[in-house]
């Protein structure tokens, strides 16, 4: 069952948090919401599980109309960011506890919720309270919870930012492949955009109550629609640059009286644009006169890759990596000429 | 703003009716008291006041005894949680008994107690007279002092103690590693950040002494106090004087209400985040330092407990009228308490247990919508709820009275209007014990429950409410113990027939039936004590969890 929302407005503290956003989600599908705090995705979560009044615009779960309807009757299944067990409870009652407010037989329910807590591997776990699980059995808790109804669609509040970072990766996967195994349309909210790529079919990059843009992971990484979603998804310079010269495409840019390729969207017209290049798209050589010069001021080694920070003639600054067995290839203070690779830079209108 | 979104109307219309509810209770005594002073025709009360120096003697009283008992309660208090907090000494476990000491001994009876020792006919003045030594008189500022301090130490021993206990040690670490002595330091970076709590609970001694008429009428003697004045005014024989116990309830007003808002003033001024406060592990005091500690702190414990020992051997010692003949033991007072005039008892158990039922279902219910589920008018509810916090007994007592007089809602003279008056008395302690577990529960959990398919309100009854259970359960207990002790509102509304154990004490020692007194105190004191132990002992009930 796909959501739909049509001109959603909603105010949150006397804020418009959400002006008029519009967002298809196919029956079926993985879609995340992408965005820094603040940029209103928690609020549209909620504006789709009924916690928060629309003001004006509809939400419809499959053909039906449900912005009147409130939450308790959505049929939503939802995963909170702080897993929102009830403390007082058992596991299995925490897992039975939906089935119950909707009046299943109780030997359904114990059916039901073993095998859902089987499938978690977390059976030997049913009589404990949440108190004496770790962070992951409780998010295995949660999201089985939400599912063992049967919902309409699946909502997550940014469930994996409680926990650590291998943990993380572990219960995206449980999430992902229960996803999958139910085939049911789910609204994952995160500020992590490795999460965001990792793990859906399509993502919302939203900022200050607007979706900048949607599509694919590898759409929204290799085609970002602004210099925003670019740096947001995966991290990106930023560079004001001029256009000088336009075909089909291609476009060359004058950055620092150097001439730049890059490609361009067909509307790209000449003048002020700026360039966006992710820092692993950018190679380095010694000064040599060809290319854009820059000097070496700062270098931070991570292991994989070496981070360069490097300066033009004019004082702006943009980042470089390069891969960790270079890590000492440019000193501090060293000239070096940057070449822009022509398929990966990019140049949009300012 | 509805966060609960749909469904929020239900909440709306609760806030609505427990503000009538308030509007009628609390503000409309409230605004009696006030408006009374002007009375209709003739002389107002505050010219009366203008003209008798009494008045001007008794506030001036009033603020000395206030000022002077805050100091020494602090005397006594800051040194007492500043050696609990920071050392570990021989006795030290005692200490611990003190917070409920405040609970345990109704103030009337530690007032009882200092009488019965050193009061005209008291056993040591005797035994002194006996070889010929006059003890000063224990009546006036003396005794007082004296007793209000012992009453009202505690409190500020509390506050302090949660302030020291909140005081990051490693902010004093950080004051030594800088070059600073570890004295020095400790003056430095500590004094700062608990002195704001000191003067705090001084200042709430200060209300409460300004408040306290029982202890005040039975030491005070020739001391004119605005509280006895207060109380006169509206108990006076052939008729209370409505203009002037109004004008004087308004005076007391505006006397807290400064203090209060003093208070208000200190806190918010000193009110700095301590982050992740790691208490000091406390150092061994041993040796001669040690012991003396350790014996200052034993000596103001058995002066706190004293009373209770005193009622015991009171309750058991035959008397003729009000003459004691200690040593002769007898169960002839508890026989006519339990037999022959048991209504007091009866009548004390029956009144704060309705109070508790019916108090704790409007707080608990209050504080919900308070701090769950916020809209136009929680904030005025939560601040009416706090307002009988400015108000001592005798005016809450005042103020019922003359409202409830007449009217549809006419119940002076009958036994709600004592219920009434505990509920109201309470009521801010109520709210504060609900809220503070509530603050505690996120507001996800129910969100979790609605999801999942179950409406709002049975959101609330299935996974809040459980875990409300343990707060609403230590408010039980402090309700039911606050109100059983009662004095000051209930003296003023009862009427015959419906004494409290309380009122009947106070009225025996006004008559100086001490013994009876005493049997009396003992069946109150354990009417306190049983639910507090079922409550720690059996249930595991943490009392105090909501406090500081």
């Amino acid at each position: 069952m796909g959501i739909r929302i049509e001109n959603l407005a909603v105010a949150y503290a006397g804020m418009r948090v959400i002006d008029g956003l519009s967002l298809d989600v196919e029956p079926g599908s993985f879609f995340t919401l992408l965005g820094p705090s603040g940029c209103g995705k928690t609020t549209l979560l909620r504006a789709i599980a009924g916690f928060i009044p629309a003001e004006t615009g509809r939400v419809f779960f499959g053909g039906t109309d449900v912005t009147r309807l409130p939450a308790h009757l959505r049929d939503i299944g939802m995963v909170f960011q702080d897993y929102a067990l009830f403390p007082d409870k058992t596991v299995f009652d925490n897992v039975a506890y939906g089935l119950r407010a909707r009046k299943r037989p109780e030997d359904e329910i114990r059916k039901r919720v073993d095998a859902a807590l089987e499938r978690v591997g977390l059976e030997k776990f049913h009589a404990r309270h949440p108190a004496a699980l770790s962070g992951g059995q409780r998010q295995r808790v949660a999201l089985v919870r939400a599912l063992v109804i049967k919902p309409k669609v699946l909502l997550m509040d940014e469930p994996l930012s409680n926990l650590d970072a291998k943990m993380r990766v572990q219960v995206r996967e449980t999430i992902i492949t229960m996803q999958r195994e139910v085939g049911i349309t789910t609204v994952f909210v995160t500020h992590d955009q490795e999460e965001a790529l990792a793990m859906s079919d399509r993502i919302g990059v939203m900022r200050s109550g607007k979706l900048e843009q949607v599509g694919t992971p590898a759409d929204i990484y290799r085609n970002p629609a602004t210099g925003y979603v670019a740096d947001f998804v995966g991290g990106a310079n930023l560079i004001d640059v001029e256009v000088d010269a336009i075909s089909t495409g291609r476009v060359t840019a004058r950055l620092a009286g150097n001439a730049v390729a890059a490609w361009a969207p067909a509307s790209m017209n000449k003048g002020r644009a700026v360039l966006i290049a992710r820092p692993e798209d950018i190679a380095l050589a010694p000064a040599n006169g060809m290319g854009v010069a820059a000097r070496v001021v700062g270098r931070q080694f991570l292991g994989a890759n070496t981070s360069y920070r490097l300066a033009l003639a004019d004082g702006r600054s943009l980042g470089v990596d390069l891969h960790g067995d270079r890590h000492d290839a440019y000193a501090l203070n060293a000239d070096v000429s940057l070449r822009f690779d022509p398929a990966k830079t990019l140049v949009l209108a300012s | 703003m509805t966060r609960s979104g749909h469904g929020g109307a239900i909440w709306l219309w609760l806030s609505a009716a427990a503000l009538a509810v308030l509007s009628v209770v609390v503000v409309w005594p409230i605004l009696t008291v006030l408006s009374g002073s002007f009375g209709s025709g003739g002389a107002t009360g505050w010219a009366k006041v203008a003209a008798d120096p009494k008045y001007a003697t008794a506030i001036i009283n009033t603020v000395i005894l206030g000022a002077v008992v805050a100091a020494t309660s602090t005397a006594i208090g800051v040194p007492l949680a500043y050696f609990t907090a920071r050392f570990d000494f021989r006795g030290k476990a005692l200490v611990s008994v003190l917070p409920l000491v405040t609970l345990v001994v109704p103030e009337v009876i530690s007032a009882q107690t200092w009488i019965m020792l050193i009061g005209n006919n008291g056993f040591i003045t005797r035994q002194l007279q006996a070889i010929g030594i006059q003890l000063p008189s224990f009546y006036g500022w003396p005794g007082l002092i004296t007793v209000m301090t012992l009453t009202y130490y505690t409190y500020v021993y509390i506050g302090t103690l949660a302030a020291i206990r909140g005081f990051d040690h490693q902010l004093e670490e950080a004051a030594r590693s800088l070059g600073t002595s570890p004295f020095e330091s400790r003056l430095r970076v500590m004094l700062p950040v608990v002195l704001p709590a000191v003067l705090a609970s001084g200042v709430l001694v200060f209300t409460l002494v300004a408040g306290n008429f029982a202890t005040a009428t039975i030491l005070g003697s020739r001391v004119p106090l605005l509280s006895v004045l207060t109380y006169q005014a509206a108990v006076a024989e052939g008729g209370s004087d409505p203009i002037m116990q109004s004008t004087l309830a308004t005076i007391s007003i505006g006397l807290v209400m400064i203090m209060l808002f003093l208070q208000r003033w200190i806190v918010a001024r000193g009110r700095f985040e301590i982050v992740q406060g790691r208490g000091a592990p406390p150092g061994r005091l041993g040796g001669l330092a040690g012991a003396l500690t350790g014996l200052a702190a034993a000596t103001i414990v058995a002066l706190s407990l004293m009373p209770l020992a005193s009622i015991v051997i009171g309750a058991f010692t035959a008397a003729r009228g009000p003459v004691m003949r200690w040593g002769d033991w007898t169960l002839a007072h508890m026989e006519r308490l339990f037999l022959i005039a048991p209504d007091p008892i009866i009548n004390s158990l029956l009144y704060s247990a309705s109070a508790t039922v019916i108090g704790i279902v409007f707080s608990t219910l209050a504080s919900y919508l308070i701090v769950k589920k916020r809209n136009l008018l929680t904030p005025v509810l939560d601040y009416l709820t706090a307002l009988p916090l400015a108000l001592s007994g005798t005016i809450i007592g005042i103020g019922l009275v003359l409202t409830f007089n007449t009217g549809f809602f006419a119940i002076t003279g009958t036994a709600s209007i004592i219920v009434l008056a505990y509920i109201v008395r309470r009521l801010p302690f109520g709210i504060r014990n609900a809220s503070s577990t509530l603050y505690n529960v996120p507001n996800s959990i129910e969100e979790a429950s609605i999801s999942l398919g179950v409406p709002p309100l049975r959101s609330f009854v299935n996974v809040v409410l459980p875990l409300m259970v343990p707060a609403i359960a230590a408010a039980a207990v402090l309700t039911w113990t606050t109100t059983v002790a009662e004095l000051s509102a209930s003296i003023i509304v009862y009427s015959g027939g419906r004494e409290t154990m309380p009122i009947q004490i106070y009225r025996l020692i006004d008559s100086n039936l001490m013994a009876l007194a005493s049997a009396h105190g003992l069946v109150l004191v354990t009417a306190i004590l049983v639910p507090i132990i079922v409550a720690t002992r059996v249930f595991r009930i943490d009392l105090f969890a909501s406090r500081s």
